[in-house]
């Protein structure tokens, strides 16, 4: 069985778009629909990798990996953001958060804007598990 | 009760983001997250003559909603806030519904009703559907003028009338909250015209004495959470006497309590807030009955 990997995206389209080039690697995907469901299935599944969207319903991206990145127990699961949102307003979100609450986070490990080709997909997959 | 989380309703007609750049303000009071929701009503997509459902309609419309979202999302993340965002194919009101259940927003802001007067004799307008199933408040957004600006302040000058009604509390108990956004509050209650027939001058004094004198006690209330506030006690047609004092005042924005009528009584006999709401040039924040 391949490494399991998680996607978190609300958008059925992207989903499936990333769970065929998933599959057609050899990795084990699993899914979630919105940051909170996103992190109940980190917390029960343990993945190896999350590709993780920003704007989705019921907690986006941005918390999400704030919750990762600060928790012991999840930090060192490996992130793929893969998302609309420009980078630029992510880390400047991730700035003022940082600021209010006074926890510094890593950067994400990759950062993917939608569209991307699936081997783009798969080459930062490998970077990050291989 | 905090303003934390609002559902943003747009179909990007009347509704975009200078409107929602007006709440912003609302983030010195607590306000921390925003989620958007377009919703793509059926028959823009479905079962067009001699097409059936149109597929590549459905992803155009939602694509282009994407992009707007994105964008708009982007400022908001930029200012540390929380976004979220639903895109669509549905039925108004049902999905309005089901997005406040899955997100317990404490407000909802929509635009105007789109419909005509005579669909609306017959269906309701989306904004009564709303108002009368909905468990959460609802602002219920207009530009001020014909040149479709939008106040930089929504709550400069807000006017709170008043009917002593439960869902009037409510709307106490929020603007209590609201005390570093609000800059000055008027604060009104229409004293009905029968009230008055008596004829004697004492009596119709005491009647505006009392009105004044409770209004008077609210004013102080809110005077102890840091909020200015003025009463005023009008007498006649409710719903002429607010909007009266909504322009004497140059209110940015008018509060009202939902009526607890009957749908049927309400068909009959109107809502002065739904009226209000449906027909003012003024944003209208509603405030629903306790259930």
């Amino acid at each position: 069985m391949g490494k399991k990997i998680l996607v978190v995206d609300d958008d059925p389209d992207v989903r499936s778009f990333v769970l065929t080039v998933l599959e057609e690697n050899q990795y084990t995907p699993m899914v979630a629909c919105d940051g909170v469901e996103g992190l109940e299935v980190i917390q029960k599944e343990m993945p190896d990798l999350v590709i993780l969207d920003v704007l989705m319903p019921r907690g986006s991206g941005i918390r999400l990996y704030r919750h990762l990145k600060t928790d012991d127990a999840l930090k060192a699961i490996p992130v793929i953001m893969f998302t609309g949102i420009a980078l630029r307003s992510f880390l400047k979100s991730q700035k003022v958060l940082e600021a209010f609450k006074g926890e510094k986070i890593p950067e994400p490990d990759i950062y993917l804007e939608k569209p991307v080709e699936p081997q783009e997909l798969v080459d930062a997959i490998r970077k990050k598990l291989d | 009760m905090k303003i934390k989380k609002l559902l943003f309703v747009t179909k990007f007609e009347s509704l975009c983001y200078d409107a929602l750049h007006s709440l912003l303000d609302l983030r010195k009071s607590g306000l921390e997250h925003v989620v958007f929701l377009n919703v793509i009503e059926r028959e823009k997509v479905s079962m067009r003559r001699g097409k059936g459902y149109v597929k590549e309609d459905e992803i155009r419309l939602k694509e282009m909603a994407n992009i707007r979202f994105i964008d708009w999302a982007e400022n908001l993340f930029e200012m540390g806030m929380e976004v979220g965002a639903y895109i669509e194919v549905a039925s108004l009101i049902p999905k309005i519904l089901d997005v406040v259940e899955k997100e317990t927003p404490d407000l909802i802001v929509i635009g105007r009703s789109q419909k005509g007067k005579l669909e609306q004799l017959y269906s309701r307008s989306d904004i009564t559907e709303l108002t009368r199933r909905s468990p959460v408040p609802i602002l219920v957004f207009k530009h001020l003028a014909e040149d479709k600006m939008v106040p930089a302040k929504l709550f400069e000058r807000p006017l709170f009338a008043t009917s002593w009604s439960n869902s009037s509390e409510k709307a106490v108990s929020c603007l209590k909250e609201l005390g570093e956004v609000i800059g000055e509050l008027h604060l009104m209650h229409v004293v009905d015209e029968k009230e008055l027939k008596s004829t004697d001058t004492h009596k119709v004094q005491s009647v505006r004495k009392n009105e004044r004198n409770r209004l008077e006690d609210l004013c102080r209330e809110f005077a102890q959470k840091g909020i200015s506030a003025r009463p005023h006690v009008y007498v006649g047609d409710p719903e002429t006497e607010i909007l009266k004092a909504a322009r004497e005042y140059q209110a940015t924005l008018i509060v009202l309590g939902f009526s607890d009528r009957t749908a049927l009584a309400e068909r009959w006999l109107g809502s002065i807030s739904r009226n209000i709401a449906d027909k003012s040039m003024f944003p209208c924040l509603l405030f629903p009955v306790k259930k």
